[in-house]
């Protein structure tokens, strides 16, 4: 009898998978007992690709990160994302730590995030990618430059989002982690269907918390016996971090009027103390930011043929203060002394109270014309108040403001050759409506200069075309012309530290990528598939903070940005499912644009590399899986990571002598894993050690991050 | 015998007579009123780059130390040069002989620093006490050489607090609270105030007002007050309105970055402040305390040219070198407004400063003033419009102005200090 065997590859839209995440994934049944005249097969091996790798080589350039091959271990989605590429997560300090992304050199406010879509600020000001629970999450989208219409954001740099997991099963996953500087963290989700009904209930539930009492290395403390300040090591003291989440939703799947339709609720809380401020040695030891949100949400999505339709809606009523009461001034010792003024910046007292209520209204139709073209029109509303107070200053005045923005998308996309030619082109409309009833500092503010109800409409478009020669190569392009809103903040101020702007014009950007990718199935045993991908970023009237005319005021203005080109690329092996190799590696190089000086005179900086960003990063991740070792179905997987981020100045390069200048050093971190499952992932173990050779770290200036730690996780998972 | 007598006789009146010709040169007016006369200094160079300091601007803040500001100096450059400071110092700094002192960034400590070499070098540090300042703001005057007087509002601005520092070892000699009470109608206390020193009669001026707490600054609610306090034991034996509804032309970073006040070498006492005109320009007027006295002379206006008064130099025959603003022109930081000009606090004339009988340029920067004095000589640094930064320097003798060093374009030319050498 002839044997042979045959290999299908097939492309599933949508694949769920767990264990190792090749982008190809090989799933391989043994066909016998067939006649004897019928052609045999010894076994059929059936390659479907993720919904992560669709996305990748789809014409837009995005890390689409699986989240389960790590949903184990005792990480965050941020801790995940930062070792993508063109990513790096710049962090202030341990769990729950301020935070700040960046995408192919873009960060900050130029960044949006969203959760299926929606977003993520709809779950609460208190919800980040640091305490949003993994195991809800199947992967993590991250856009760089271009983002796609059916976001409907005003993101300038990127996008994240977050796309939880849409089983059709009853589950139940829970968690429990345990780690340094007394971590403990815990999640629990899962999903119910009535019996006898097409009614699901999902609740999940989390929380985090953290004392953070990590080693602060080589800080300065007061020695009244040598009578000056002295370097030594000491604890942090005063950084808890607290947060829970819990949501339920409640709907039904495949119904005659509904495709999805889910209501839910969701509550945020977040407590965090305060430890340093934007230099290490400035110690608090008593102010602390809180913040509770509380979400109502209906999502909606129905397929009429041709025509699909989605719907969701949103509020969230957002609440958080900043308490700031003691008059005290704080050592690394963790003793303090009487002081004149509060601990933040040395005022008065204060407790000030931030509510922000958000509506959101995310609407989409997809017209599919026939099998190669495909219009979809996006509508996204996003109002935002912004209501102030402050409970313990009493020279604080409040204020309310209120900024709502349409955004509305119109898609086109095509497909020719077999799908190997796909190209979407879109065109956006921004509308930014103000209702302002300020009219006070008008020669500041310029509120003189403006229409007090206005709307504003600004246009941006793009297109994304990606090509397939032939498996392993495959081209892609991408541009958009791209415009970000000023925040509330930007525009309105905030009553106290910073004048409203209102003369503010949005930022704009020319985003431009490139990237060539491919997968190459070797053979039975071995795949390689790589990405490289180069990036351009042309962003004008950049908006950033100044000091205004006055004592202690900010303003926010415009000003001519900068360039920034680079590339990043990643290149991953497999051998068969148990060796995975992850390579990474990211370089930008951002310019700063400003040809003049703010007086008009030439500037020395024009042309120079921006300072303070990292530049040069990378990242190596190798895991080896053993089968069956102590029982059938299960699973010990092993894994180090490295991560190299290269040293850069905090300020402008060029000026200064070398040894004077302040630089954030080189960082070699490297972290290992152990992760023992069973029972067809039932029972999951996961022992961690991170920055194991205790390297002194951090991404800005002297704010140091956890040394060496240890963690260990526990998730049982029932379906 | 006799012959031997006769020469020593006549040695020693010649001796006499020499030494007597020496010392009629203390007499002359100019060295009388000039404290700066000094053999071995520098010149430091303070420049920003990403915009110009003042109001509380963090800048990323560079320093070159150059040894002459003469015309025949290379053009001065911070291309891979000079000293970056702005993690550790800030550019509002206070300068005394051979050594800075300031409360740095960090904000927890009163500090002594040279900058040497390219790096700044801790001469010594103290931890604060019981009174907490913030980093630049706060005011200061120096009692005798060693002896540094630091005051400003608390953290909620509702009363003055001070600190007396030893500075050779920045020891805390005393500190407490000054015993001033908020104005009728005020809410909160100007920021720091301004503080100086009159050897003289040995008095401690401060001078600050009251402003009501609403957001966006508040408003003034009284006059400017002067303080009179004993430098022995910080108390306040009076405390008077000036007659004037005006306030110091600085009124939040004491004398960090600009002078606002001068003694003269007949013991009067100067401070630069400004009213609200009624066409909404603000107006500047250099009033006077009279030496022995501690009210103000109410016929004296020493500044009858338009508008504000930014810096003022003293440099001795009772003569100013002040920097001041053309408000016509523009109030804003950036704008090329602000002009040099010599006031003559007798005849209070101002005339604006010229190099071959052009004026100065207007230059930009408001906190910028870019003074120094030494050896009878004012280095003023202006910053054009279209031009490269360019230093003169005005010979107070001759009153002739000469061209300085040139600096490179694209820097945001913020302060010339006079350092002297480290023994």
């Amino acid at each position: 009898m002839k044997h042979r065997s045959l290999s299908f590859l097939l492309f599933f839209s949508f694949l769920q998978m767990q264990g190792a995440d090749p982008s190809y994934i090989q799933n391989t049944d043994t066909v016998s007992d067939f006649p004897d005249d019928a052609f045999a097969l010894d076994e059929v091996k059936v390659y479907g690709k993720s919904a992560a790798k669709k996305l990748e080589e789809g014409a837009f350039a995005v890390n689409a990160v699986e989240i389960t091959p790590n949903v184990n271990r005792s990480v965050t989605l941020n801790d995940i994302v930062d070792r993508t590429a063109g990513v790096k997560v710049r962090r202030e300090g341990g769990m729950g730590s301020e935070f700040d992304l960046t995408i192919n050199g873009m960060s900050g406010n130029s960044i949006r995030y969203f959760i299926d879509g929606v977003p993520l600020e709809t779950k609460g000001s208190g919800l980040t990618l640091d305490n949003v629970p993994l195991n809800t999450v199947e992967r993590v989208e991250l856009y760089k430059g271009v983002v796609p219409s059916y976001l409907s954001s005003d993101a300038l740099g990127g996008a994240v989002n977050i796309v939880t997991k849409k089983s059709r099963r009853n589950f139940l996953d829970a968690s429990y982690g345990i780690a340094s500087f007394h971590t403990h963290t815990g999640d629990i989700t899962g999903q119910y269907y009535i019996p006898g009904t097409s009614i699901a209930v999902r609740p999940t539930f989390s929380i985090n918390y953290s004392k953070n009492d990590y080693m602060m290395k080589g800080v300065e403390v007061w020695s009244e016996e040598e009578d000056k300040f002295i370097f030594t090591n000491k604890k942090r003291f005063h950084d808890d971090y607290f947060s829970l989440f819990g949501q339920i939703e409640a709907g039904v799947n495949n119904t005659r009027w509904a495709d999805m339709f889910f209501i839910g609720v969701s509550y945020n809380k977040l407590d965090k103390d305060i430890q340093t401020g934007a230099m290490q040695n400035k110690v608090y030891g008593e102010a602390s930011r809180n913040s509770h949100s509380f979400n109502v949400s209906a999502r909606y999505a129905k397929n009429w043929g041709r025509v699909s339709t989605r719907l969701n809606i949103s509020h969230t009523w957002d609440h958080s203060e900043t308490v700031d009461t003691a008059f005290r001034k704080y050592s690394w010792d963790g003793t303090w002394m009487p002081s004149s003024g509060n601990e933040l910046n040395n005022k008065g007292k204060t407790i000030r109270v931030y509510r922000r209520p958000l509506t959101v209204v995310n609407a989409g139709v997809d017209y599919s014309i026939n099998e190669h073209h495909t219009l979809a029109f996006n509508y996204m509303l996003n109002r935002r108040g912004n209501d102030r107070y402050d409970r313990a200053d009493r020279f604080f005045e409040p204020s309310n403001d209120i900024v709502t923005k349409h955004i509305l998308s119109l898609t086109y996309s095509q497909s020719f050759f077999d799908q190997k030619w796909q190209t979407s082109y879109f065109v956006k409309d921004y509308i930014n409506a103000l209702s302002i009833g300020q009219s006070d500092d008008f020669t500041i503010t310029g509120s003189d200069q403006i229409d007090k109800k206005n709307s504003k409409s600004y246009w941006g478009a793009g297109i994304g075309t990606r090509y397939t020669i032939w498996e392993p190569l495959a081209v892609k392009g991408s541009y958009e012309h791209s415009v970000r809103l000023p925040l509330s903040r930007e525009l309105l101020g905030n009553g106290t530290t910073v004048y409203a702007n209102l003369a503010l014009h949005p930022e704009t950007s020319n985003n431009y990528n490139i990237g060539v990718f491919g997968n190459w199935i070797v053979d039975d045993d071995n795949q390689v598939s790589y990405e490289a991908n180069g990036f351009i970023r042309h962003v004008q009237n950049y908006i950033r903070a100044t000091v205004s005319e006055r004592e202690g005021m900010m303003q926010y203005i415009n000003e001519p940005a900068i360039d920034i080109k680079g590339f990043d690329f990643e290149v991953s092996y497999w051998w068969r499912h148990q060796l995975q190799v992850a390579l990474n590696g990211s370089w930008s190089d951002a310019r700063d644009l400003k040809k003049y000086k703010t007086d008009g005179n030439p500037s020395a900086t024009y042309k120079n590399r921006v300072p303070n960003r990292p530049w040069m990063f990378g990242n190596v991740d190798v895991s080896y899986t053993f089968n069956s070792l102590i029982e059938k179905e299960d699973r010990l997987r092993i894994g180090a990571a490295y991560q190299y981020i290269h040293w850069y100045f905090l300020n402008w390069e060029a000026f200064g002598a070398a040894s004077s200048k302040a630089r954030i050093p080189t960082q070699n971190i490297t972290d290992i894993s152990v992760t023992y499952s069973c029972k067809k992932d039932r029972f999951n173990l996961s022992l961690e050690c991170n920055n194991i050779f205790d390297k002194l770290a951090y991404d800005n200036y002297m704010l140091q991050k956890p040394g060496r730690s240890f963690a260990a996780k526990f998730r049982i998972f029932i379906n | 015998m006799k012959k031997f007598k006769f020469l020593l006789l006549s040695f020693m009146a010649l001796f006499i007579a020499f030494g007597m010709t020496s010392c009629s040169k203390d007499d002359d007016p100019k060295q009388e009123d000039d404290p700066t006369i000094i053999q071995d200094y520098h010149f430091d160079l303070w420049v920003a780059l990403d915009r110009h300091g003042g109001m509380g601007r963090d800048v990323q803040t560079l320093v070159r130390s150059l040894n002459s500001l003469e015309a025949d100096q290379p053009e001065i450059t911070f291309q891979g040069q000079g000293t970056e400071v702005n993690s550790i110092l800030s550019l509002e700094t206070i300068l005394k002989g051979a050594y800075y002192y300031q409360v740095p960034v960090s904000g927890d400590r009163f500090a002594k620093y040279t900058i040497k070499d390219n790096q700044i070098q801790v001469v010594k540090e103290r931890r604060f006490q019981t009174n907490t300042y913030s980093t630049r703001k706060y005011t200061h005057a120096w009692i005798n050489d060693n002896t540094l007087v630091i005051m400003a509002a608390n953290g909620d601005a509702s009363k003055i607090i001070w600190t007396k520092l030893n500075a050779d070892d920045m020891t805390i000699i005393d500190e407490g609270t000054l015993d001033v009470k908020m104005p009728e109608g005020g809410e909160l206390f100007t920021t720091s105030g301004i503080l100086t020193y009159r050897a003289s009669d040995n008095k401690l001026f401060y001078f600050y007002y009251a402003k009501t707490g609403k957001a966006f600054g508040g408003k003034r609610v009284t006059p400017m007050m002067t303080a009179v306090i004993n430098p022995a034991n910080m108390a306040v034996e009076s405390d008077k309105p000036c007659f004037l509804d005006c306030e110091m032309v600085g009124t939040a970073y004491g004398e960090l970055l600009q002078t606002t006040t001068f003694i003269d070498g007949n013991n009067n006492l100067y401070i630069a402040c400004v009213t609200d005109d009624a066409d909404g320009n603000e107006h500047s007027h250099l009033l006077k305390i009279p030496a022995n006295s501690t009210s103000f002379d109410q016929s004296y206006d020493g500044f009858t040219a338009d508008g504000k008064l930014i810096s003022v130099m003293y440099v001795g025959n009772n003569k100013v070198v002040a920097y001041a603003r053309e408000d016509k022109i523009g109030t804003k930081i950036d704008d090329f407004s602000h002009y040099y000009t010599v006031l003559d606090v007798i005849s209070k004339t101002s005339t604006p400063i010229t190099f071959n009988g052009q004026r100065l340029a207007y230059s930009s920067g408001r906190f910028s003033s870019r003074m120094a004095y030494v050896n009878h000589k004012a280095y003023i640094g202006v910053d054009a419009e279209g031009q490269k930064p360019q230093i003169y320097i005005y010979d107070v003798a001759t009153g002739q102005t000469s061209l300085g060093a040139t600096m490179a374009s694209g820097y945001y030319f913020e302060q010339i200090r006079v350092v002297e050498d480290v023994k």
